[in-house]
């Protein structure tokens, strides 16, 4: 009997060792395996969750660029609640404190390359398919690449040097690829090849408006050689400016230009509206969107910390336009901007926008205490919405923002945004560069009606400009540049007026900074900012860019670790 | 002498003879309901001792008084009220050695243990309303470290023998044999019998894989045969929050402002709420006076107050606690009700937690005790206001006191121009104050054990833990200053955990001339699974908590859930065998498999060893007068850590992510908007989520612990000394990865060491003064020293360093890494002289250069605390005098340099300009005030003074009187009203603090945010029917 029940125990044993291995067998739960990703439908999913990254943004690293492109450039201070307030961006702001462990710096980095992994896997499995059962294969393989050639650009211009991966390369083999393993020149060629080949693919039209056209593939091509046309040293020292590319610029413009159906918008601030997104003007843009099942929207997480302060809003008043960038808008008697001395005297009272003349596409920009915010009559911006304003002043940022009464606006406490689209590419940018190239290949005289429409448009641009008893907000002066009229039209003369131009059209949106390192102007332009700066705004005292080094970010220290040393620092840091 | 193997013996109370003038009855042990034996019985007249059953017959006279004494037993009197048969229980003095101890699937006697195993004095924190037995043991167990806040909900921290992985360190509890990851404050504490922890690796690792971070086993009372029996106890308490922080008051900061401008140089006046009559002098500045607007808003809604916002959020509470428990127990059986409950309103207001519990333990006896059948079934249910606490102790710290709680007409005040976008504290509460979570729990298991043939039991039991929440809040519309939602937004979510357990064990006890021998053979197998959904919808017209279902919502409509899943497989034997009561050898092995590892690493192997020595039995020593006990012990053993996640580790994932909440971090999602319609369902992928990982395994623990237990003076003096070495390797780590890999590129490592080292000494010694006045003291004290060994270079980065120079290999997982400060700079010369600082003045910090390049960089870092304290003790003193008892516990930290992080908003006025600061910058230096060592007031921090910097490393020692409690026995004043047993009590808990002068924050041991600790004060009684 006692044996018997040591047979029964020894058995139970056994039982239990020979159910464990299935015991343990646990199935993944809520989740799929690569392989199952491979069919037609799946794969045009992959290419959607690839777009979805244009959109998958922290409210610390916006995918427009502003802490970078916008806030490091004389245009914009960070704001908030002092500088210890986000003191990454401070240390963004000021230079001198901003080091290789800025937690931001890698969080942006990791942001792109998120971007660039989710269209190289898609890449994968779209040249792995074949063309009967998915029609639109090469077509989506033009897509995949205009939006790695995308945020490669945005790599470049932030870091410079960086390792360069496509869908080629085996996962196994991406810790032996160095940031170094291409030069200057040659990521540039890469970016290049990207969009050329989305150039050369797609359609010039698309039925979805959040796909990249033709044009917009070309457009991308000319913003890239335009940059890529301005060689520069190991110290980032401009060395020459390439003709030859400057050329294909022009030539892509113009096809831009001519051919596509893009135009400026009417009324500038279109381009800042919900309500007329997806308009002539945009080229390229991130489609956001709200009630579409998800917890807050697929918002503009980049522009959420940029609402003033008061009952509608609340939070968190950063991006703040400086002092130097509202008076830039200022025109001087015959309706030019002033390439110098602006700032002699400071604009900061309702008064002192009705007593001297200034470009409408500031009041587009910049709230200013007693104008309208965001167009809005009844909601006017108050002195008391600023946050801090004994260190940053009274300004609030514009056109990131939408009004609280506006169908795109959404909260997200203790945030807000909305689903209003970002223009990453808009019709006066083209025009824009083509003048440029065309400056610097010396015909400057070309370059004169394409910065005469942009301005032209800016004039046309007051209707949405009017307090409540329909006077207008500033006193608004813009004429076109007429030679031998109201300047003399020197090659050095419209270079100037072309930078001045670009900073007045497209200030805050976060390109600024990177012009400036492109012209090769950026220490001596800022060196002189934080100087005059500095007098009104204390916590730019100890600012200071330093040549040769501050032109890019210091690649992340925790990617250089990962690395295990294949990465190389940029110089300076 | 014949010796006991934890042997269950029965007693039968009606066998014993009753005859005229003879007083019989039964002795047994308090804690585990055995018969004693060898008891000295005395009555006037005659002196006996109980037989092997514990009974005793004796002659006496009704009104006579008995006594009962034991060695290692607190003597017991009982006066004679009739012939009736008596049942006397005893309880053990502590370091008694014939005390029985739960140690894993089975129960050794004290005197046989080789491991490091401590006890838990349950009597010692009986009565204490913290409404959790670990709350209540703070400080009471060398080498246990507990930490908690002060929530009614009670949740603690337990660290056992230090840190010893960088994932999960909770310990692992076992509740009647089920082991859980839960805590005790869901288990009421009044169903506590005994506690014991399993400190070392060779005690633990019979519980394997889950047992790295040390075990405590926990049994719940039982009903005891012969006794039927009614417990009352209820007890009352008032709690204080008196560990407030001293914040300015409205006219203070108007002048601390006023003192950061004219520093700076700029106009005091450009501010939106101060205005000053000043002379305008910035170098010799003359306040004349303050001016405060009429009112702070544009809207003209609030006026200037003067709020201190800490007494608006706290209140002196109430907490009660009540319990009755029924048991009876015959030779057929036992059984044990209890049910309690525990009401605690916090000192923060409004918060509140209600807990109920009910337990029934249950056994049942057949074919001459050779079936043994039972149960043990705990019910908890608890309802706990969801207070967003952090928030609020936050809000509480910065809001400015200038900010009224209400405005003029009623609704909440809030921040005005010119402040911080943070909410007002009070609003927090009150807006919170209608959503409550629930949540309810069911522990459980059903046994049987049987014995086979004498000393062969075979016994399985299969068990049960599940629990679950539900959540409904309403989050409402408000306008508070210049912060304002006009969206309301209803949110519930349920979550249920559950684990199944089923385990077998096989045990033979073999017992022959000086050999005695203990067998141990078990399997076990657990299956966890867990799974979890939200709704959520907004646009209600109502905002009431009766109103607010899903279903009244219009907009918005949002849902979500997941789930997750493990097993474990397990096999474990345990021989134990001692010689001649002197030598003692214990060997164990374990091994695990677990669904969480990769196929090629799925089981582990955890074996253990231990000898003891019991020197005291040698000849030499065995009639000793001054040594009673002396036992060396070594053990050796290794535990696992599966804590880590339910990795699905072999697997390379991908998933359908739709979109996540971007509030904070990045959406990961995989939607896009491609048609630019702008809302409305989008077109969705799926992202790469994990990387898999065949190769992944347990994180391994080795330990050795030396060990020596003594007692002296026939045990009057007794106490234990251990030493230990543990060594966690294979630490699961996850890092940080190559960002060009992109999402999905975690992959998860054993790539970690870790090496922790301490001591730990209990001393105990008990005395009688006098007939009626004895006393027993209890002191401990541990120390432990942490250090990371190895580390994937990868993840270095991600602790405390530079990465690459400096690691934190070498230092405690603790560390902080920072600028060191020299003090501030006095005069011109020394800023002048001193290294290049970008932002150095006068009145700023000086950091020190350490490596001597005359530049302060990320260079001039070191580690400026290793972050754990020098050394932890807790002090008992319990006298008893007739009737009455007295207990004082000291519970106490020593050189533990703690990282206060209020001091960036109590000593600067620029690191958070817009924010109340704390009265110390009314001390700020200047060049009139040089003895401060708080720096000037700025309102630009250009000198980066929020750096981690030794600045911010306070003395965080402290001592406290966590206890002190008198009792009074009533004795026979009741006896009349048919109750057996009465005592009341005075209970104070955290009563004083003794900490460092330059500890500037109020509790060191709550230096950030979370809920205060109260001081508490009870009365209570216990009665016995």
């Amino acid at each position: 009997m006692i044996m018997k029940k040591y047979i029964v125990f020894i058995l139970l044993f056994a039982g239990g060792i020979a159910s464990c291995k299935k015991e343990l067998d646990k199935q993944p739960q809520g989740v799929i395996a690569s392989s199952e990703l491979n069919t037609p439908t799946n794969v045009d999913k992959m290419v959607i969750a690839a777009y979805s990254s244009l959109g998958n943004e922290n409210l610390h690293t916006s995918n427009s660029l502003w802490p970078w492109g916008s806030m490091r450039s004389g245009d914009a201070y960070k704001g908030g609640d002092g500088p210890g307030d986000n003191s990454e961006w401070n240390d963004y702001e000021v230079f001198v404190t901003n080091q290789n462990t800025n937690g931001l710096t890698d969080q942006m980095w990791a942001q792109l390359y998120n971007g660039i992994a989710r269209a190289n896997n898609a890449l994968q499995r779209v040249n792995a398919i074949d063309a009967s059962v998915y029609p639109q294969k090469t077509q989506r393989q033009a897509e995949m690449r205009f939006l790695r050639g995308n945020w490669y650009f945005m790599l470049k211009i932030l870091y410079n040097r960086v390792p360069y991966i496509d869908e080629n390369i085996p996962t196994t083999s991406y810790d032996t690829v160095s940031n170094v393993s291409y030069t200057s020149d040659g990521l540039w060629k890469k970016i290049e090849s990207d969009f050329q080949f989305a150039v050369n693919t797609l359609p010039a039209k698309q039925t979805d408006v959040g796909r990249p056209t033709k044009y917009a593939a070309m457009a991308y091509l000319a913003k890239s050689l335009l940059y890529h046309a301005y060689t520069q040293d190991d110290n980032h020292a401009v060395t020459g400016i390439d003709q030859a590319k400057l050329a294909q610029v022009i030539t892509l413009c113009d096809s831009v230009i001519n051919n596509s159906g893009y135009a400026l918008a009417t009324d500038f601030g279109d381009n800042f509206l919900a309500e007329t997104e997806n308009g002539p003007e945009s080229i390229f843009a991130i489609q956001y969107s709200k009630d579409d099942g998800t917890p807050h929207g697929r918002i503009d997480m980049g522009h959420s910390l940029i609402y003033p302060m008061n009952q509608a809003f609340g939070c968190c008043w950063q991006h703040i336009p400086s002092q130097d960038l509202v008076d830039a808008f200022k025109t001087d008697a015959s309706g030019l901007p002033m390439f110098t001395g602006y700032n002699n005297t400071i604009a900061t009272q309702p008064a002192d926008f009705l007593s001297q003349t200034f470009d409408p596409r500031l009041d587009h920009t910049v709230a200013i205490p007693g104008h309208p915010y965001k167009y809005e009559p009844n909601f006017v911006y108050q002195y008391n919405w600023a946050r801090d304003p004994a260190t940053y002043g009274p300004f609030s940022e514009l056109k990131g923002a939408v009004a609280a009464d506006d169908a795109s606006f959404q909260k997200i406490p203790p945030f807000m945004s909305s689903s209003k689209n970002w223009e990453l590419i808009r019709f006066s940018d083209v025009l824009l560069w083509k003048a440029e190239a065309l400056i610097e290949t010396g015909q400057y005289l070309a370059a004169l009606p394409l910065i005469n429409q942009v301005r032209q448009r800016a004039a046309n641009s007051t209707a949405r400009l009017k307090q409540l008893n329909g006077s207008f907000t500033s006193n608004y002066k813009v004429v076109t540049y007429q030679p031998g009229v109201n300047c003399t039209w020197t090659q050095d003369y419209a270079r100037q007026a072309l930078r001045t131009e670009r900073r007045l059209e497209f200030a805050l949106e976060g390109n600024r900074f990177f012009d400036l390192v492109r012209w090769g102007t950026a220490d001596t332009y800022l060196n002189a900012y934080f100087a005059s700066e500095s007098v009104i705004r204390p916590h730019l005292k100890n600012a200071h860019f330093t040549k040769g080094r501050d032109e890019y970010l210091p690649i992340p220290l925790n990617q250089i670790n990962y690395s295990k040393g294949v990465y190389k620092q940029n110089p300076g840091f | 002498m014949k010796k006991y193997l934890f042997i269950v013996l029965l007693f039968f109370a009606g066998q014993a003879l009753a005859q005229q003038h003879q007083v019989t009855g039964t002795v047994t042990g308090k804690d585990l309901g055995t018969p004693l034996a060898g008891v000295t019985v005395k009555s006037p007249s005659a002196t006996t001792s109980t037989d092997d059953k514990g009974q005793f017959s004796i002659a006496a006279s009704i009104g006579d008084v008995l006594t009962f004494s034991f060695v290692g037993m607190e003597t017991t009197t009982y006066k004679v009220s009739s012939t009736k048969s008596l049942s006397i229980e005893m309880a053990f003095t502590s370091g008694n050695l014939n005390e029985v101890i739960v140690t894993g699937y089975q129960a050794q006697k004290k005197a046989d243990l080789t491991g490091a195993v401590s006890v838990v004095n349950v009597n010692d924190i009986k009565d204490i309303p913290e409404g959790s037995a670990t709350r209540a043991l703070q400080g009471r167990i060398p080498g246990v470290y507990i930490s908690s806040d002060g929530s009614p909900e009670g949740g603690t921290t337990v660290r056992i023998r230090g840190i010893g992985t960088l994932n999960n360190n909770d310990p692992l509890y076992v509740i009647d044999g089920i082991p859980t990851t839960r805590g005790l404050e869901e288990i009421n504490q009044e169903d506590i019998e005994s506690m014991q922890v399993l400190k070392d690796a060779a005690s633990a690792s019979i519980y394997g894989s889950r047992a790295a971070n040390g075990v405590i086993i926990v049994t719940t009372k039982k009903g005891k045969n012969g006794i039927s029996r009614i417990d009352v106890n209820a007890s009352s308490s008032l709690q204080y929050y008196n560990s407030k922080l001293h914040m300015l008051n409205t006219e203070q900061h108007g002048l601390a402002y006023f003192r950061a401008a004219v520093n700076d140089g700029s106009d005091p006046n450009n501010n939106q709420i101060y205005q000053y009559n000043w002379n305008k002098d910035y170098s010799n500045p003359v306040l004349n006076g303050i001016l405060l607007p009429e009112y702070i808003d544009a809207a003209k809604t609030m006026k200037p107050a003067n709020t201190n916002w800490f007494d608006q959020i706290g209140e002196t509470s109430l907490l009660q606690n009540y319990n009755v428990s029924f048991s009876n127990g015959s030779d057929k059986g036992t059984s044990f009700l209890s049910v309690g409950y525990y009401d605690n309103k916090g000192i923060v207001k409004q918060s509140h937690t209600q807990k109920a519990t009910v337990r029934l333990n249950t056994d049942f006896n057949y074919f001459g005790n050779r079936l043994h059948v039972g149960e043990n079934l705990n019910l908890t249910a608890l309802k706990d206001k969801l207070l967003p606490i952090d928030q609020i102790m936050f809000t509480a710290l910065v809001q400015n006191p200038i900010v009224p709680v209400y405005t003029l007409d009623g609704g909440w005040g809030g921040p005005a121009p010119g402040m911080t976008d943070r909410q007002n504290p009070v609003r927090l509460i009150y807006d919170n104050s209608q959503n409550n979570g629930y949540f309810g729990r069911v522990t459980g298991n059903v046994f049987a054990e049987l014995t086979i043939i004498p000393g062969l039991k075979f016994k399985t039991s299969y068990g049960l833990d599940y629990d679950g929440t539900f959540d409904r809040t309403l989050r409402k519309s408000y306008t508070s200053g210049f912060l304002a939602d006009p969206s309301n937004l209803v949110n519930e979510s349920q979550n249920y955990d559950g684990n199944l357990i089923w385990n077998n064990t096989l045990t033979y006890d073999w017992t022959h001339g000086k050999h005695s021998l203990n067998i141990l053979a078990g399997q076990e197998s657990i299956n966890y699974l867990n799974q979890n959904f939200f709704g959520s919808r907004q646009g209600y017209a109502l905002e009431n908590i009766d109103y607010a279902y899903l279903d009244a919502g219009s907009s918005n409509i949002l849902n979500g859930g997941n789930g997750a899943s493990y097993a474990l497989q397990s096999f474990f034997g345990k021989a134990n065998y001692v010689y001649n009561d002197r030598y003692l050898v214990s060997v164990t092995i374990r091994r695990d498999g677990s669904s969480r590892f990769g196929q090629n690493n799925q089981f582990g192997t955890f074996p253990s060893a231990s000898v003891g020595w019991r020197v005291s039995k040698e000849d030499f020593l065995k009639d000793s007068k001054l040594i009673s006990d002396l036992k060396l012990r070594y053990s050796y053993g290794e535990t696992g850590n599966q804590a880590i996640g339910n990795y699905y580790a072999t697997y390379t994932l991908y998933k359908a992510i739709y979109g996540t909440d971007p509030t904070f971090t990045a959406d990961q999602g995989t939607a896009y908007d491609i048609s630019g319609a702008g809302s409305g369902t989008l077109p969705s992928g799926f992202v790469k989520t994990q990387d898999g990982n065949a190769n992944l395994k347990w994180e391994t623990t080795k330990e050795s612990n030396f060990g020596v237990d003594f007692g002296l003076f026939n045990q009057k003096l007794s106490g234990s000394v251990d030493y230990f070495i543990r060594n966690t390797s294979g630490i699961l780590i996850t890092p940080g990865y190559l960002a060009v890999i992109g999402e999905g590129g975690m992959r998860t490592f054993n790539g970690g060491s870790m090496r922790n080292t301490g001591i730990e000494v209990l001393l105990s010694y008990s005395g009688q003064l006098s007939n009626q006045l004895s006393f027993n003291i209890t002191g401990n004290i541990a120390t432990f020293r942490n250090k990371v060994t190895y580390l994937l270079s990868d993840v270095l980065t991600a602790y405390p360093g530079n990465g690459t120079t400096q690691t934190i290999l070498g230092h405690s997982i603790n560390s902080v890494y920072g600028y060191v400060v020299q003090g501030l700079f006095t005069s011109q010369d020394e800023v002048t002289n001193s290294a290049a600082q970008p932002g150095k003045g006068l009145g700023r910090i000086r950091y020190k250069d350490l490596n001597g390049d005359g530049v302060i960089n990320a260079d001039d870092q070191t580690y400026i605390s290793n972050g754990n304290p020098d050394f932890t003790y807790g002090l008992n003193i319990s006298l008893k005098y007739k009737g009455f008892s007295l207990a004082a516990f000291f519970q106490g930290v020593q050189g533990i340099q703690v990282y206060n992080t209020y001091k960036t908003y109590t000593d600067f006025s620029s690191l958070w300009p817009g924010t109340n600061w704390g009265t110390r910058v009314l001390n700020a230096w200047s060049p009139q005030n040089t003895k401060s060592n708080i720096p000037a007031l700025t309102l630009v921090d250009a000198n980066n003074e929020g750096r981690t910097s030794t600045y911010y490393l306070e003395n965080g020692s402290y001592m406290k009187l966590r206890n002190l409690q008198l009792g009074y026995e009533l004795g026979d004043l009741l006896k009349g009203a048919g109750i057996k047993k009465a005592r009341v009590y005075l209970q104070g808990s955290n009563l004083f603090t003794v900490k460092s002068k330059s500890y500037t924050a109020s509790d060191p041991e709550n230096p950030s945010g979370a809920y205060p600790i109260p001081s508490i004060t009870s009365l209570g009684i216990d009665l016995t029917f």
